[in-house]
């Protein structure tokens, strides 16, 4: 059962990322990058990650993809405005060439792992009190290093976007 | 078998691909910006399947921070993006180039 949800969602998962870099208009990327993000998150909760699982959806779809479709709405920008990409399909085709003997190196590193089983385990594991009390505890200096770069970043977005004068 | 980290890994692999393929194939900087996400997103399964794998905790943890770490970035990179096309009018990446040696010439 696990197996095929988990092709199901793969499938999704490639065919949104392969959608986004191939549409002209950034909104249609945008929307095919939101299938490409639920996906993933649905990958999340087979993983045993629900916290992850919901943070996916509200940061990632709810407000990243969010804030991402309402400039590019807000910026108001016409089918001339988009750069033109004639030859993007080969560029693609001569950077997967370029790719695939990395691809390669690493599948076989993969395929050295030992198999284990990966099932859904019900005793906790990822839901948000075992997750922040591993949070509060070990990682509390990384934490705390976000919230002063989350700080940092929103002054930032402030500063660089304000009205300029001239 | 496809529940087995192997699978895990191969998919986030391909979208770690797919990514950089769009990094370098395209000009529209808001597909740039979101080739990037969705580098970091094929990132972020990989930590989270190996968290899984290995039955620790801490690989969710460190999916958490690059999340966080991608709200930021997002906040920059859009209000960038916002001051680029008020100036240049244009989403080409090629012709942000006022740093570059060519403008001078």
């Amino acid at each position: 059962m696990a197996d095929i949800v988990f092709a199901i969602l793969a499938i999704f998962a490639l065919v949104g990322a392969f959608g986004m870099i191939s549409f002209h208009s950034p909104i249609h990327s945008a929307l095919s990058f939101i299938v490409t993000i639920l996906a993933l998150a649905g990958i999340f909760a087979l993983l045993s990650a629900p916290f992850l699982f919901a943070v996916q959806i509200i940061v990632y779809a709810g407000a990243i993809m969010v804030l991402m479709l309402f400039i590019i709405m807000f910026l108001n920008v016409r089918e001339s405005n988009f750069p033109k990409e004639p030859n993007k399909f080969i560029s693609m085709f001569f950077g997967s060439i370029l790719l695939l003997p990395v691809n390669i190196f690493i599948v076989r590193a993969f395929l050295k792992m030992p198999e284990k089983s990966m099932e859904i385990v019900e005793d906790g594991f990822g839901n948000i009190g075992s997750l922040s009390m591993e949070l509060f505890t070990r990682w509390l200096l990384p934490f705390e290093a976000i919230s002063i770069l989350l700080l940092v970043a929103l002054v930032g977005a402030v500063v660089l976007a304000r009205k300029e004068e001239s | 078998m496809s529940n087995s980290i192997t699978a895990y890994m191969f998919l986030a692999m391909l979208l770690l691909s797919i990514g950089f393929l769009g990094v370098i194939s395209r000009k529209n900087i808001f597909v740039i910006y979101m080739s990037i996400e969705l580098m970091l997103n094929a990132v972020n399964l990989m930590f989270v399947a190996l968290s899984r794998y290995n039955d620790l905790m801490s690989g969710q943890i460190i999916a958490m921070c690059i999340i966080a770490v991608a709200t930021a970035e997002a906040g920059i990179f859009l209000s960038l993006i916002v001051v680029l096309y008020r100036r240049k009018k244009s989403l080409d990446s090629d012709i942000f180039n006022t740093l570059s040696q060519k403008e001078a010439l």
